[in-house]
């Protein structure tokens, strides 16, 4: 499994990012053995994806934990949205008459668990479609707006908004204070962004269709704080798209991670000094992860990681991989894994710029 | 599509519609007007300022901007409020008016799109007017739609027909599940 160990720090990375890759990639295709194989075409994955699960987790059987929980349906999550309805109960209690049942989010105030469905489907409520909650498909995706800490005098920038569950969250967490910049490129999901905002009566927030790497551009370092909640492979939501499963190559992954990285920089680069900037995706591939920050940090100068604070049990992040070793400060970010944390598997890291 | 800041023509059509003491809901807002296919509003807090001014220095306009306040348009009515700026002007006002409450058969038909009937109307809220905007009220006093009145004031609901229409529903709830991410954002169907 692991070869000769190649160490890097932070500076040695952004050169070497792509040669790094490469010898992951060499050393994940030198790994494969009977026992991935079979595991493999016993869930229906691509075998390359096993065999990077079991770097990762250390051993075939946790892999086997992994695989089998992404075969259970994730429970459903809601965020009762009180920039609609002043109290909390009272959106639960409503629900609650059309037959559904609940358990609370024991780490966001404003969060439950489906337990029971009722009546008439989530999305479809009077509730639902007066803005009184977001539904999310794990609660996993609450995550990076706790961890970005947002104030009410804040400026901050949503990287890559819509549909709009973090972008709304962020509003809430402000009292529809400060100023929210979401961008997004996709016209599709930018709609959907739009009719988010509308209906959850989110006011502190400026919807501009752009790519966020031109923001630097537009707005320099205009923001105290950014989430970029990168598109990425969905690596970790196998859950609710089983076709994940195989329609991603290791190349794929590549071209991902060069994508993030250049998404990243520009985050970080509209963020003023002292400023903080959470990254966050729903993958637990380190390509896309671990790798995505490595080198983006390497890039720019004055940028550290800093461990998040919140109330899930968070896994470290990874800094060994295939023999290839990344500075031991990203073991700040965190990891969640459906086997362990019962979540979706997510990755979420809080950087913040030196000065200020 | 090009926006302008500032201007008090929203302004003027809230305290026509819903009072002068309405205007205090919106106090310290400043309007953006973006025109298009469609004219629309938008109200922007202090902190929102500086942020559009510098997207619109740069040629490009906002999507979407604070608090969406509604619609205006060449022919009556002038302009068509956002559901969620008359449930804050009622907020504030602490009391409705040019609205009626719908039970809660009629507020499902409502949210399909469909007017709200003499049958589903359980109560009115002066004042009133033919053609003009009038809202639909949930039984928990939510705004569920806003359409055009098809009564000149609510002492005519009791002469009206179990089937006759009193609020033409021109933008409902619903559309948030039918419509909200089709390309053409046709939410006002005037």
């Amino acid at each position: 499994m692991a070869g000769r160990a190649t160490s890097l720090d932070w500076s040695e990375v952004s050169a070497s990012y792509s040669r790094l890759l490469e010898e992951v990639g060499r050393r994940m295709r030198s790994s494969v053995d009977l026992r991935a194989e079979e595991l493999a075409s016993r869930f229906g994955y691509l075998t390359y994806m096993v065999i990077r699960y079991r770097e990762i987790l250390g051993g075939l059987d946790e892999v086997v934990e992994l695989l089998e929980a992404f075969e259970r349906p994730l429970p459903k999550t809601i965020r009762v949205n009180t920039l609609r309805f002043g109290r909390v109960d009272e959106v639960v209690e409503r629900l609650e008459r059309l037959g559904y049942a609940f358990s609370k989010v024991p780490w966001e105030r404003f969060s439950y668990v489906v337990e029971r469905s009722g009546r008439v489907s989530l999305g479809a409520t009077h509730e639902f479609l007066l803005g009184g909650y977001y539904l999310y498909r794990g609660s996993a995706s609450l995550i990076p707006p706790l961890v970005l800490e947002p104030r009410e005098s804040d400026r901050v920038l949503d990287a890559a908004a819509a549909p709009g569950g973090k972008c709304t969250h962020i509003a809430q967490l402000m009292d529809n204070r400060g100023l929210i910049v979401a961008t997004d490129v996709s016209r599709e999901r930018f709609r959907a962004l739009r009719t988010n905002l509308e209906r959850m009566g989110v006011e502190n927030t400026v919807a501009i269709r752009m790519d966020c790497r031109r923001v630097p551009e537009l707005f320099g370092e205009y923001f105290a704080k950014a989430l970029l909640d990168a598109p990425c492979t969905g690596e970790g939501i196998i859950q609710l798209d089983p076709t994940r499963k195989t329609k991603t190559t290791f190349e794929d992954l590549l071209s991902a991670h060069r994508r993030q990285v250049e998404l990243l920089v520009a985050t970080l680069r509209a963020v003023a000094p002292g400023g903080r900037v959470v990254y966050s995706t729903c993958s637990i591939a380190p390509e896309e992860n671990e790798f995505t920050v490595a080198e983006a940090v390497a890039r720019l100068e004055g940028v550290r990681v800093v461990k998040p604070e919140v109330g899930v049990d968070l896994d470290p992040g990874v800094t060994e991989y295939f023999g290839v070793e990344l500075p031991r400060e990203l073991r700040l970010c965190g990891r969640t894994y459906p086997h362990r944390q019962g979540l979706e598997g997510f990755f979420v890291c809080v950087l913040e710029k030196v000065g200020g | 599509m090009k926006c302008v800041l500032g201007g008090g023509e929203v302004f003027a059509h809230v305290a026509r519609l819903f009072g002068e003491e309405a205007l205090g809901a919106v106090e310290g807002y400043t309007p953006v007007y973006c025109f298009g296919v469609f004219t629309e509003v938008y109200l922007l807090k202090e902190p929102l300022l500086g942020a559009v001014e510098l997207v619109m220095r740069s040629g490009r306009v906002p999507y979407f901007a604070g608090l969406y306040a509604g619609r205006l348009r060449s022919s009556r009515p002038a302009f068509i409020p956002s559901h969620i700026l008359v449930e804050k002007i009622y907020r504030h006002l602490g009391r409705l008016v040019r609205a009626v409450r719908g039970s809660e058969a009629g507020i499902k038909a409502v949210l399909y799109g469909r007017d709200l009937l003499a049958e589903s109307a359980t109560s009115c809220y002066e004042p009133v007017e033919l053609g003009d905007v009038l809202s639909v009220v949930g039984p928990d006093g939510r705004v569920y739609a806003v359409g055009l009145s098809r009564i000149s004031s609510c002492e005519e609901l009791g002469r009206l027909g179990r089937t006759d229409t009193v609020v033409k529903t021109v933008f409902d709830l619903g559309w948030y599940l039918r419509g909200g991410t089709v390309p053409r954002e046709v939410k006002y169907r005037l």
